[in-house]
C-alpha cells in the first residue's frame, strides 16, 4: 500500500518532498512538507481511492536540537487501513496549518499538543491549553522544560518532603553516600 | 463557666451525633475514587458507618476525601472546595498520590505533593489505591478523633 500511496501523491504533488520511511517492524511512516500538509491531507481524505475519513491521533515530539516532530494518524474506516502522516518542524518557531476544517476530531489534540510542546497551529479556531492551566508557563514535553519552583504560591518540590537521602535505593545505610541537604 | 460532667455529657452527645452522621463530598479525583465508589456501594456498604451520604455540594457536607493525585490545577479547586464546606469539617487523604505526590514525588512537574501543604489533613491512608477496607479502617479512625473532641468545652469554658 505504501509504495503505491508514495508514487500516488508524488505523481499528485510533485513540487513537495514527501519520504516513506518504510519499516519493516512496526509502522512506516510518511514525511512530508509542514508547508504542504494541509493540501496532502486533504487530497488523502477526499480521494475516493485512499479515503481517510478518520483522523484518530495528533501526537508530537520533541527531538532537539532541531526538530519538534508532529503525527498526524489517520485511518479509513472504508477502505481499512491506517497512515501516520509526519511532519518536522523547526524547534525554535513550530508552525503548521490546522486541519480542523478537514477533521474536526483535531481540535482538541492539536490543543494538547500545543499545550505540551509549543506548536502554533495556524488557523485553529480556539487554540489554548487544554491540561495545564491558563497561566502556566513553559511547555512541558520539551526535553529542555525545567520545571517550575512554585505554582501560585504552592511549592512544587518541597526539600523536606523529597527525602533526598532515600534516592539512591539501597545505598542508604552505607557511609559512603554523602547527605548534603538538611532536613529541618 | 466550669467544665462540669453536664458539659461533658453534651460534649459527648454532640460528638457521638458528628461521628454516626459524617456526609463526605461527592469528590473523586483519579483512580482512588473507585475504590471510593466501592467502598460506597452495596458490598463494602458505607452506609453501616453512618458515612454513606455523598453530598454533591460541599456546603453540605462534613468530610471531604481527597480520592487521587492532586494536581496543581486542581489543587486551587480544592483550597475553594475545603473553604466552601461548613464548620466542623475534616479531611481524610486517600492514596499515596493525596498523601505525598506517590509516584510523582520525584519528577511530577505538575502535582502537589501532599494534599496537607494547602489544606489541614486528619486522616491519612496509605495505599496505592487502598482497598476499600483501608478507606473503612480511616474513616472508623476519624470517627474515634471526633468522640475526643470538647465542641462546648473548647468553645465556652476558658483557663481550663
Amino acid at each position: 500500500m505504501f509504495d503505491e500511496l508514495l508514487s500516488d501523491l508524488k505523481a499528485k504533488f510533485p513540487s513537495v518532498s514527501i519520504e516513506l520511511d518504510k519499516r519493516e517492524v512496526g509502522d512506516s511512516v510518511l514525511i512530508v512538507d509542514a508547508a504542504s500538509l494541509f493540501e496532502v491531507s486533504q487530497y488523502l481524505k477526499e480521494s475516493t481511492r485512499w479515503d481517510f475519513n478518520v483522523l484518530q491521533v495528533i501526537t508530537g515530539h520533541d527531538l532537539p536540537p532541531d526538530f519538534i516532530a508532529v503525527t498526524y494518524i489517520l485511518a479509513s474506516y472504508r477502505q481499512n487501513s491506517e497512515l501516520l502522516l509526519r511532519v518536522k518542524l523547526g524547534r525554535q518557531n513550530p508552525k503548521v496549518k490546522s486541519v480542523v476544517p478537514l477533521w474536526p476530531a483535531a481540535n482538541f489534540q492539536e490543543r494538547e499538543c500545543y499545550d505540551m510542546l509549543g506548536v502554533q497551529f495556524e488557523g485553529h479556531p480556539d487554540l489554548r491549553r487544554i491540561l495545564c492551566p491558563e497561566d502556566w508557563e513553559g511547555f512541558p514535553l520539551r526535553k529542555d522544560y525545567k520545571a517550575a519552583e512554585s505554582y501560585n504560591g504552592m511549592e512544587i518540590y518541597p526539600q523536606e518532603k523529597l527525602n533526598l537521602a532515600d534516592r539512591q535505593f539501597g545505598k542508604k545505610g552505607q557511609k559512603s553516600v554523602e547527605v548534603t541537604e538538611t532536613v529541618e | 463557666m466550669q467544665d462540669s460532667v453536664v458539659l461533658v455529657k453534651v460534649d459527648d452527645f454532640f460528638n457521638w451525633g458528628r461521628k454516626n452522621s459524617l456526609w463526605p463530598m461527592t469528590f473523586g479525583l483519579a483512580c482512588c475514587a473507585i475504590e471510593m465508589m466501592a467502598t460506597g456501594a452495596a458490598k463494602y456498604d458505607l452506609e453501616r458507618f453512618g458515612c454513606g451520604a455523598f453530598m454533591a455540594t460541599p456546603r453540605r457536607a462534613d468530610l471531604m476525601i481527597v480520592a487521587g493525585t492532586v494536581t496543581l490545577k486542581m489543587a486551587t479547586r480544592i483550597k475553594v472546595l475545603y473553604e466552601q464546606m461548613a464548620s466542623p469539617k475534616y479531611v481524610i487523604s486517600m492514596g499515596s498520590c493525596s498523601n505525598k505526590g506517590g509516584p510523582y514525588w520525584q519528577h511530577g512537574y505538575h502535582v502537589l505533593k501532599g494534599v496537607d501543604e494547602i489544606v489541614p489533613v486528619d486522616v491519612y491512608v496509605p495505599g496505592c489505591p487502598p482497598r476499600p477496607e483501608a478507606l473503612i479502617e480511616g474513616i472508623m479512625t476519624l470517627q474515634k478523633k471526633i468522640a475526643t473532641e470538647r465542641p462546648l468545652r473548647d468553645k465556652w469554658v476558658k483557663h481550663v
